[in-house]
Protein backbone atom coordinates (compact mmCIF):
# COMPACT_ATOMS: atom_id res chain seq x y z
CA UNK A 1 0.00 0.00 0.00
CA UNK A 2 1.44 3.50 -1.04
CA UNK A 3 2.19 6.17 1.21
CA UNK A 4 -0.72 8.32 0.47
CA UNK A 5 -3.17 5.38 0.46
CA UNK A 6 -2.00 4.97 4.49
CA UNK A 7 -2.44 8.75 4.98
CA UNK A 8 -6.04 8.56 3.38
CA UNK A 9 -6.89 5.60 5.53
CA UNK A 10 -5.52 7.30 9.01
CA UNK A 11 -7.17 10.68 7.80
CA UNK A 12 -10.57 8.52 7.33
CA UNK A 13 -10.13 6.70 10.92
CA UNK A 14 -9.73 10.13 12.46
CA UNK A 15 -12.83 11.21 11.54
CA UNK A 16 -14.80 8.07 12.20
CA UNK A 17 -13.48 8.22 15.33
CA UNK A 18 -13.94 12.01 15.92
CA UNK A 19 -17.74 11.92 14.57
CA UNK A 20 -18.24 8.56 16.55
CA UNK A 21 -16.58 10.96 20.06
CA UNK A 22 -19.16 13.71 19.24
CA UNK A 23 -22.50 11.03 18.54
CA UNK A 24 -22.22 10.62 22.47
CA UNK A 25 -22.71 13.64 23.38
CA UNK A 26 -26.18 13.27 21.71
CA UNK A 27 -27.11 10.92 23.75
CA UNK A 28 -30.64 11.52 25.12
CA UNK A 29 -31.42 11.67 29.23
CA UNK A 30 -33.56 9.07 29.13
CA UNK A 31 -30.71 6.67 27.76
CA UNK A 32 -28.45 8.08 30.11
CA UNK A 33 -30.33 7.25 33.22
CA UNK A 34 -31.09 3.94 32.11
CA UNK A 35 -27.16 3.65 31.79
CA UNK A 36 -26.79 4.68 35.60
CA UNK A 37 -28.89 2.26 36.29
CA UNK A 38 -28.11 -0.20 34.29
CA UNK A 39 -24.58 0.18 35.92
CA UNK A 40 -26.22 0.56 39.83
CA UNK A 41 -27.75 -3.00 38.80
CA UNK A 42 -24.06 -4.13 37.76
CA UNK A 43 -22.76 -3.14 41.38
CA UNK A 44 -24.95 -4.40 43.32
CA UNK A 45 -23.13 -7.85 42.37
CA UNK A 46 -20.57 -7.21 44.86
CA UNK A 47 -22.72 -6.77 47.98
CA UNK A 48 -22.18 -9.80 50.30
CA UNK A 49 -25.81 -10.84 50.03
CA UNK A 50 -25.53 -11.26 46.18
CA UNK A 51 -21.90 -13.12 46.75
CA UNK A 52 -23.85 -15.02 49.35
CA UNK A 53 -27.06 -16.00 46.97
CA UNK A 54 -24.17 -16.63 44.44
CA UNK A 55 -22.48 -19.08 46.93
CA UNK A 56 -25.52 -20.69 47.76
CA UNK A 57 -27.06 -21.23 44.40
CA UNK A 58 -24.30 -22.69 42.49
CA UNK A 59 -21.43 -24.01 44.41
CA UNK A 60 -22.90 -25.57 46.78
CA UNK A 61 -24.43 -28.64 44.80
CA UNK A 62 -20.70 -29.85 43.89
CA UNK A 63 -20.35 -29.41 47.59
CA UNK A 64 -23.11 -31.57 48.96
CA UNK A 65 -22.73 -34.09 46.82
CA UNK A 66 -19.32 -34.18 47.68
CA UNK A 67 -20.26 -34.28 51.26
CA UNK A 68 -22.59 -36.96 50.82
CA UNK A 69 -19.87 -38.71 48.82
CA UNK A 70 -17.25 -38.89 51.31
CA UNK A 71 -20.15 -39.63 54.09
CA UNK A 72 -20.81 -42.53 51.78
CA UNK A 73 -17.26 -43.82 51.42
CA UNK A 74 -16.78 -43.82 55.13
CA UNK A 75 -19.77 -46.23 55.92
CA UNK A 76 -18.68 -48.71 52.90
CA UNK A 77 -15.28 -48.82 54.28
CA UNK A 78 -16.36 -49.33 57.90
CA UNK A 79 -17.91 -52.33 56.45
CA UNK A 80 -15.32 -53.88 55.42
CA UNK A 81 -14.29 -53.64 59.59
CA UNK A 82 -14.66 -56.80 61.13
CA UNK A 83 -15.49 -55.63 64.32
CA UNK A 84 -18.98 -53.77 63.40
CA UNK A 85 -22.17 -54.56 65.45
CA UNK A 86 -24.19 -56.85 63.32
CA UNK A 87 -27.34 -54.04 63.81
CA UNK A 88 -24.82 -51.23 62.71
CA UNK A 89 -24.27 -53.31 59.27
CA UNK A 90 -27.70 -53.88 58.65
CA UNK A 91 -28.61 -50.41 58.61
CA UNK A 92 -25.92 -49.29 56.29
CA UNK A 93 -27.96 -49.84 53.19
CA UNK A 94 -31.18 -47.95 54.77
CA UNK A 95 -28.13 -45.23 55.50
CA UNK A 96 -27.15 -45.35 52.25
CA UNK A 97 -30.78 -44.74 50.90
CA UNK A 98 -31.28 -41.59 53.68
CA UNK A 99 -27.74 -40.02 52.38
CA UNK A 100 -28.55 -40.23 48.66
CA UNK A 101 -31.99 -38.81 49.03
CA UNK A 102 -32.43 -34.54 48.86
CA UNK A 103 -32.57 -34.34 52.59
CA UNK A 104 -29.40 -35.25 53.38
CA UNK A 105 -27.92 -32.26 54.25
CA UNK A 106 -30.71 -31.20 56.46
CA UNK A 107 -30.40 -34.64 58.42
CA UNK A 108 -26.63 -34.05 59.37
CA UNK A 109 -27.51 -30.89 60.94
CA UNK A 110 -29.75 -32.38 63.21
CA UNK A 111 -27.89 -35.54 63.48
CA UNK A 112 -28.39 -35.25 67.66
CA UNK A 113 -31.36 -35.12 67.14
CA UNK A 114 -31.63 -38.52 64.86
CA UNK A 115 -29.48 -40.28 67.77
CA UNK A 116 -31.62 -38.67 70.93
CA UNK A 117 -34.50 -40.47 68.68
CA UNK A 118 -33.11 -43.52 68.11
CA UNK A 119 -31.64 -43.40 71.61
CA UNK A 120 -35.96 -43.63 72.74
CA UNK A 121 -36.81 -47.18 73.98
CA UNK A 122 -39.44 -47.68 71.77
CA UNK A 123 -37.60 -46.87 68.57
CA UNK A 124 -35.06 -48.51 69.81
CA UNK A 125 -37.13 -51.81 70.47
CA UNK A 126 -38.28 -51.74 67.09
CA UNK A 127 -41.67 -52.95 67.64
CA UNK A 128 -43.66 -49.57 67.69
CA UNK A 129 -46.20 -49.94 65.12
CA UNK A 130 -46.68 -47.00 62.57
CA UNK A 131 -50.49 -46.72 63.93
CA UNK A 132 -50.02 -46.12 67.51
CA UNK A 133 -47.34 -43.84 66.74
CA UNK A 134 -49.02 -41.73 65.37
CA UNK A 135 -51.69 -41.75 67.60
CA UNK A 136 -50.17 -39.68 70.51
CA UNK A 137 -53.09 -37.04 69.60
CA UNK A 138 -56.61 -38.18 70.19
CA UNK B 1 -3.91 0.48 46.81
CA UNK B 2 -4.33 3.62 44.40
CA UNK B 3 -6.67 4.25 41.87
CA UNK B 4 -4.23 4.49 39.25
CA UNK B 5 -5.50 3.03 36.36
CA UNK B 6 -8.49 6.02 36.94
CA UNK B 7 -6.70 8.35 38.42
CA UNK B 8 -9.15 11.31 37.32
CA UNK B 9 -11.63 10.41 40.21
CA UNK B 10 -11.19 13.18 42.94
CA UNK B 11 -12.80 10.90 46.05
CA UNK B 12 -11.01 10.40 49.33
CA UNK B 13 -10.92 7.19 50.60
CA UNK B 14 -13.97 7.76 53.19
CA UNK B 15 -16.06 9.26 50.44
CA UNK B 16 -15.43 6.63 48.34
CA UNK B 17 -16.47 4.07 50.73
CA UNK B 18 -19.50 6.09 51.40
CA UNK B 19 -20.23 6.10 47.97
CA UNK B 20 -19.96 2.71 47.30
CA UNK B 21 -22.05 1.62 50.31
CA UNK B 22 -24.66 3.55 49.02
CA UNK B 23 -24.14 2.31 45.99
CA UNK B 24 -24.64 -1.33 46.81
CA UNK B 25 -27.22 -0.31 49.41
CA UNK B 26 -25.68 -1.98 51.96
CA UNK B 27 -25.73 -0.92 55.51
CA UNK B 28 -23.01 -0.56 58.14
CA UNK B 29 -23.61 -3.93 59.36
CA UNK B 30 -24.07 -6.10 56.15
CA UNK B 31 -20.89 -4.64 54.68
CA UNK B 32 -17.90 -6.72 55.56
CA UNK B 33 -14.83 -5.72 58.05
CA UNK B 34 -11.28 -5.01 57.73
CA UNK B 35 -9.15 -6.46 55.05
CA UNK B 36 -12.31 -7.67 53.12
CA UNK B 37 -13.96 -4.52 53.09
CA UNK B 38 -10.92 -2.66 51.73
CA UNK B 39 -10.71 -4.69 49.17
CA UNK B 40 -14.46 -4.58 48.06
CA UNK B 41 -14.37 -0.76 47.88
CA UNK B 42 -11.05 -0.96 46.24
CA UNK B 43 -12.27 -3.02 43.27
CA UNK B 44 -15.68 -1.57 43.72
CA UNK B 45 -14.64 2.33 43.64
CA UNK B 46 -12.43 1.00 40.39
CA UNK B 47 -15.01 -1.13 38.43
CA UNK B 48 -17.55 1.71 39.02
CA UNK B 49 -15.55 4.36 37.33
CA UNK B 50 -14.60 1.59 34.70
CA UNK B 51 -18.22 1.10 33.82
CA UNK B 52 -19.19 4.96 33.89
CA UNK B 53 -16.24 5.22 31.60
CA UNK B 54 -17.38 2.62 28.99
CA UNK B 55 -21.05 2.58 29.34
CA UNK B 56 -21.99 5.33 26.62
CA UNK B 57 -19.68 4.01 24.15
CA UNK B 58 -20.66 0.66 24.55
CA UNK B 59 -24.38 1.23 24.70
CA UNK B 60 -23.45 3.46 21.11
CA UNK B 61 -21.42 0.23 19.80
CA UNK B 62 -24.09 -2.20 20.85
CA UNK B 63 -26.68 0.19 19.57
CA UNK B 64 -24.37 0.46 15.66
CA UNK B 65 -24.51 -3.33 15.95
CA UNK B 66 -28.24 -4.42 16.83
CA UNK B 67 -30.04 -1.51 15.95
CA UNK B 68 -32.46 -0.96 18.75
CA UNK B 69 -32.03 1.15 22.01
CA UNK B 70 -34.00 -1.11 23.89
CA UNK B 71 -31.93 -4.30 23.40
CA UNK B 72 -28.86 -2.08 23.21
CA UNK B 73 -29.47 -1.26 26.49
CA UNK B 74 -30.19 -4.11 27.81
CA UNK B 75 -27.25 -5.56 26.21
CA UNK B 76 -24.54 -3.45 27.72
CA UNK B 77 -26.27 -4.09 30.99
CA UNK B 78 -26.03 -7.71 30.54
CA UNK B 79 -22.52 -7.26 30.08
CA UNK B 80 -21.69 -4.94 33.02
CA UNK B 81 -23.45 -7.38 35.56
CA UNK B 82 -21.59 -10.16 34.03
CA UNK B 83 -18.28 -8.24 34.07
CA UNK B 84 -19.04 -7.24 37.82
CA UNK B 85 -20.15 -11.35 38.63
CA UNK B 86 -16.99 -12.69 37.03
CA UNK B 87 -14.13 -10.78 36.95
CA UNK B 88 -14.56 -7.86 39.37
CA UNK B 89 -11.08 -9.64 41.17
CA UNK B 90 -9.02 -9.66 38.00
CA UNK B 91 -6.63 -6.79 37.68
CA UNK B 92 -8.42 -3.78 36.17
CA UNK B 93 -6.17 -3.46 33.08
CA UNK B 94 -8.06 -6.66 31.88
CA UNK B 95 -11.77 -5.09 32.38
CA UNK B 96 -11.72 -3.69 29.20
CA UNK B 97 -10.84 -6.34 26.34
CA UNK B 98 -12.79 -9.04 29.03
CA UNK B 99 -16.03 -6.37 29.01
CA UNK B 100 -16.01 -6.16 24.69
CA UNK B 101 -15.72 -9.77 24.40
CA UNK B 102 -18.85 -10.29 26.77
CA UNK B 103 -20.57 -7.37 24.97
CA UNK B 104 -19.77 -8.67 21.74
CA UNK B 105 -21.19 -12.42 22.67
CA UNK B 106 -24.51 -10.85 23.84
CA UNK B 107 -24.50 -8.98 20.34
CA UNK B 108 -24.10 -11.43 18.60
CA UNK B 109 -26.55 -13.44 20.52
CA UNK B 110 -29.22 -11.02 19.91
CA UNK B 111 -28.24 -11.12 16.78
CA UNK B 112 -29.02 -14.83 16.02
CA UNK B 113 -32.41 -14.78 17.57
CA UNK B 114 -33.28 -11.39 15.16
CA UNK B 115 -32.01 -14.00 12.48
CA UNK B 116 -34.43 -16.87 13.87
CA UNK B 117 -37.33 -14.70 14.25
CA UNK B 118 -37.31 -12.98 10.92
CA UNK B 119 -37.01 -16.66 8.94
CA UNK B 120 -39.90 -17.88 11.36
CA UNK B 121 -41.65 -14.01 9.99
CA UNK B 122 -40.80 -14.96 5.91
CA UNK B 123 -41.58 -18.69 6.78
CA UNK B 124 -45.73 -17.08 7.36
CA UNK B 125 -44.59 -14.44 4.64
CA UNK B 126 -44.87 -11.34 7.19
CA UNK B 127 -41.57 -10.01 5.41
CA UNK B 128 -41.95 -7.97 2.12
CA UNK B 129 -39.08 -9.64 -0.78
CA UNK B 130 -37.70 -6.09 -1.85
CA UNK B 131 -33.98 -5.38 -0.05
CA UNK B 132 -33.40 -2.18 2.04
CA UNK B 133 -30.44 -0.53 1.06
CA UNK B 134 -29.62 1.32 5.09
CA UNK B 135 -26.31 3.44 3.06
CA UNK B 136 -28.88 4.53 0.25
CA UNK B 137 -30.91 5.59 2.15
CA UNK B 138 -29.57 7.55 4.43
CA UNK B 139 -29.42 11.11 3.99
CA UNK B 140 -26.63 12.76 2.76
CA UNK B 141 -24.75 14.99 5.24
CA UNK B 142 -24.84 19.15 3.94
CA UNK B 143 -21.92 19.55 1.79
CA UNK B 144 -21.57 23.57 2.13
CA UNK B 145 -20.28 23.47 5.59
CA UNK B 146 -17.48 20.36 6.65
CA UNK B 147 -16.72 21.58 9.89
CA UNK B 148 -19.91 21.32 11.25
CA UNK B 149 -20.15 18.10 9.05
CA UNK B 150 -17.93 16.51 11.38
CA UNK B 151 -19.86 16.09 14.23
CA UNK B 152 -23.72 16.35 12.98
CA UNK B 153 -26.12 13.56 13.42
CA UNK B 154 -26.07 12.53 10.04
CA UNK B 155 -22.81 11.92 9.39
CA UNK B 156 -23.07 9.97 12.57
CA UNK B 157 -26.19 8.34 11.14
CA UNK B 158 -24.28 7.85 7.66
CA UNK B 159 -21.48 5.55 9.69
CA UNK B 160 -24.00 3.39 11.77
CA UNK B 161 -25.51 2.57 8.83
CA UNK B 162 -22.46 2.04 6.62
CA UNK B 163 -21.42 -0.31 9.79
CA UNK B 164 -24.86 -1.98 9.83
CA UNK B 165 -23.80 -3.39 6.25
CA UNK B 166 -20.60 -4.98 7.08
CA UNK B 167 -19.58 -7.97 7.64
CA UNK B 168 -20.12 -9.17 11.86
CA UNK B 169 -16.30 -9.45 12.12
CA UNK B 170 -15.35 -6.57 10.73
CA UNK B 171 -17.88 -4.45 12.41
CA UNK B 172 -16.61 -5.70 15.17
CA UNK B 173 -12.92 -4.92 14.61
CA UNK B 174 -13.79 -1.59 13.28
CA UNK B 175 -16.27 -0.50 16.50
CA UNK B 176 -13.00 -1.99 18.90
CA UNK B 177 -10.59 -0.26 17.41
CA UNK B 178 -11.52 2.67 16.12
CA UNK B 179 -14.33 3.50 18.71
CA UNK B 180 -12.79 2.18 21.79
CA UNK B 181 -9.47 2.61 21.08
CA UNK B 182 -8.66 -1.06 22.07
CA UNK B 183 -5.20 -1.89 20.82
CA UNK B 184 -4.52 -4.91 18.54
CA UNK B 185 -4.04 -7.38 21.17
CA UNK B 186 -7.17 -6.04 23.36
CA UNK B 187 -9.42 -6.34 20.49
CA UNK B 188 -7.87 -9.49 19.55
CA UNK B 189 -8.76 -10.95 23.23
CA UNK B 190 -11.87 -9.16 22.78
CA UNK B 191 -12.71 -10.97 20.13
CA UNK B 192 -11.64 -14.65 20.57
CA UNK B 193 -8.89 -14.58 17.24
CA UNK B 194 -5.58 -13.78 16.66
CA UNK B 195 -3.77 -10.75 16.52
CA UNK B 196 -3.12 -10.99 12.64
CA UNK B 197 -7.13 -11.86 12.21
CA UNK B 198 -8.06 -8.24 13.84
CA UNK B 199 -6.01 -6.45 11.29
CA UNK B 200 -7.24 -8.02 8.54
CA UNK B 201 -10.53 -8.08 9.74
CA UNK B 202 -9.82 -3.78 10.51
CA UNK B 203 -8.24 -3.35 7.30
CA UNK B 204 -11.24 -4.25 5.27
CA UNK B 205 -13.26 -2.83 7.27
CA UNK B 206 -11.95 0.72 6.86
CA UNK B 207 -11.66 0.19 3.32
CA UNK B 208 -15.39 -0.82 2.77
CA UNK B 209 -16.29 2.06 4.72
CA UNK B 210 -14.26 3.90 2.84
CA UNK B 211 -15.92 3.17 -0.32
CA UNK B 212 -19.62 3.04 1.28
CA UNK B 213 -19.40 6.85 2.70
CA UNK B 214 -17.70 8.22 -0.64
CA UNK B 215 -20.27 7.29 -2.58
CA UNK B 216 -22.49 8.94 0.26
CA UNK B 217 -21.16 12.65 0.52
CA UNK B 218 -18.10 14.60 1.13
CA UNK B 219 -18.09 14.34 4.42
CA UNK B 220 -15.88 11.14 4.19
CA UNK B 221 -13.82 11.82 1.38
CA UNK B 222 -10.63 13.04 1.05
Amino acid sequence: MSESNLQTDRDFEKRTKQIFDSSLGEIDAATRSRLTQARHRALQELAPSSAGRAFWNRPFAPAGALAAAVLVAILVLSQREPAIEPGLQAAAPADLEILLGEEELEMLEELEFYAWLEAQPEFASGDAEPSSAGDGVG
Amino acid sequence: MTLNAYHDIELTRSQGAALMGLALGMTDREFPTDLAREDTLDSGIQIEAFLRDVETRAFRIASVSVRDRDEALDIVQDAMISLVRRYARRPSEEWRPLFYRILQNRIRDSQRRRTVRSRVMSFFGGIDGDEYDPVAEAPAPQADNPLDQLVNADAMRALEQALFVLPARQREAFTMRNFEGLDVAQTAIAMGCTQGSVKTHYSRAVHRLRELLEEHGEEYRQ
